[in-house]
């Protein structure tokens, strides 16, 4: 497969506005463009993920820089959408098809929690099944059980991804917050808390995809896509909503691990070769499975990762320089973008105070409803 | 037993039993004849493999939790609970060594601890607009 790369990414700040969602996307998508120093008349094709938005909102959206008559796509992956998204745009430039294409995330969401009818069955919201940050307590709790995972712990990546948020202006909160805060905060499901929880929001991001031959053309300073991979989860792997059962005697891998293996193979390395990490940390116990399914550190062993400060910016595997979404908000077709355009800055060094030194790897990780995960490999 | 009342499950095909009787109502499954999972109520095909061949089972009423978490704010949406919210247990209930299901908890939330011995319990959560008793369920202490 031919080589596919990022040469420029934009973005609209993640956080809660009076402006429409046309407004937000395509201001994302100018940024990117913009940053790539390439023109919308030049990009031959176009996706656009988002989830909340109406049908045709990457047409509605993009048409804002001018009505060309490319392809543009809307693409839905729950909470993986971006990721979804990237491998179309990489897929049809090595298909051939297009040497410049534009992969962007909008998302417009109310506050509070998400709207369950998008996710549960009728039957389970009337008997009070259809709130998410249950099912992740549920995961939560029962970790805390097998492998002795503390309420400290997960507090941890909480005070680690809102300190790291402090210099992102990306990010909804930009605040530091105490473990005693932290711990403090009130209770959301047992054992997860109002501070280890992201909060829906507004937001956008983009980023313009090239060929080998394009960047060379352009002279442009690329990030490579080393590799890319989108899956759900299979049964009886992941009891994340809307889990209705599961099986008592099957153990299979979950969706991270399973998208994590796929995507190592296609980039041809793996965890240890990685030098940072953009990942869902929807609540913040999510993070620490999170790091035993990419392989950071053994099962069970998530918790000590974190009070180690292995994954602090400084530590042997920095995860969530951005601040999260925990900092950022999960604007859902907007997230892996925005993670992506935090990833591309590493590569580049141009992070400032969150600067992971010397990266030249890097990975973004979303995971959501029905198990729907992507993972984005990216190499200087 | 029967009542003059009309009832209907919450979902069709999730309980095994007539629905006359509470006594004779179970949690129904689809017990699939090509890699033995078992599916929770009448599904049209095994959420494992696919296969189309199953058979349809009764759940054992007893369980144990496996995991559970406390839901602290009214859940959003048609939630039927109480009109004055009052905080509940959420958690997965495994059953007969098969089969775990998602369920509400109704012991004390205090009270709630992983590998807890739970019983099923079906009652009626309201009335529909046809008149028809809708039959829910829960997951009580074992022994109550």
């Amino acid at each position: 497969m031919s080589n596919v790369y990022i040469i420029g990414s934009g973005y609209h700040p993640f956080g809660r506005f009076d402006k429409s969602y046309q407004q937000i996307g395509s201001e994302a998508a100018a940024a990117a463009l913009s940053d790539a120093g390439v023109e919308w008349r030049d990009i031959q094709a176009a996706y656009m993920a988002r989830m909340y938005l109406p049908a045709t909102s990457g047409a509605r959206i993009l048409r804002c820089l001018g009505a060309t008559d490319i392809s543009v796509i809307d693409i839905e992956a729950a909470c993986a959408s971006g990721g979804a998204a990237l491998l179309q745009g990489m897929l049809t430039i090595q298909a051939g098809a297009a040497d410049l294409v534009l992969v962007a995330g909008t998302e417009k969401m109310p506050r509070g929690f998400m709207d369950p009818s998008m996710i549960y069955s009728p039957w389970q919201v009337e008997l009070g099944m259809s709130m998410n940050p249950a099912y992740w307590s549920m995961r939560a709790m029962r970790h805390m059980h097998e492998y002795g995972t503390t309420h400290e712990q997960i507090a941890m990546v909480a005070y680690k991804n809102h300190l790291n948020s402090v210099h992102n202006p990306m990010a909804m909160y930009r605040k530091e917050f105490s473990m005693e805060q932290i711990l403090n905060s009130q209770l959301v499901c047992d054992p997860i808390r109002l501070l280890e929880i992201c909060a829906p929001n507004d937001g956008a991001a983009a980023v313009v995809l090239a060929s080998e031959r394009k960047v060379r053309e352009l002279g442009a300073q690329a990030i490579k896509i080393a590799g890319i991979a989108h899956s759900i989860s299979r049964y009886s792997s992941d009891f994340r909503c809307p889990a209705e059962s599961m099986s008592a005697t099957m153990d299979n891998v979950g969706p991270t691990g399973v998208t994590a293996e796929r995507a190592y193979a296609v980039a041809g390395f793996g965890a240890e070769d990685i030098d940072c990490f953009e990942v869902q940390d929807t609540d913040a116990f999510c993070e620490i499975e999170i790091y035993e399914e990419l392989g950071l550190c053994p099962v069970g062993e998530g918790g000590r990762l974190v009070e180690d400060g292995h994954t602090r910016i400084g530590g042997s595997h920095p995860v969530n320089m951005s601040g999260g979404l925990i900092s950022k908000g999960e604007p859902v077709g907007a997230s892996h973008l925005g993670q992506i355009v935090e990833l591309v800055a590493q590569l580049r060094g141009t992070c400032g105070p969150r600067q992971v030194e010397g990266a030249k790897t890097a990975l973004g990780h979303v995971l959501g409803a029905g198990g729907n995960c992507a993972i984005t490999i990216l190499q200087k | 037993m029967s009542t003059a009342m009309k009832r209907i499950a919450i979902k069709e095909g999730l309980f095994a039993g007539s629905l006359d009787d509470l006594h004779d109502v179970h949690l129904g499954g689809s017990k699939c004849g090509a890699c033995g999972e078992v599916g929770l109520g009448k599904v049209e095909a095994c959420p494992n493999c696919g296969s189309d061949d199953l058979s349809q089972v009764a759940l054992g009423d007893n369980g144990s939790l496996y995991t559970y978490t406390i839901v602290r704010h009214r859940p959003p949406g048609n939630y039927q609970g109480p009109a004055e919210f009052k905080p509940f247990g959420l958690g997965l209930v495994e059953i007969d060594g098969v089969i775990q299901v998602m369920a509400p908890l109704l012991p004390e939330i205090d009270s709630l601890r992983i590998g807890m011995p739970l019983r099923f319990h079906p009652y009626v959560l309201r009335t529909d607009e046809n008149g028809a008793e809708v039959i829910a369920f829960a997951y009580g202490a074992a022994g109550e």
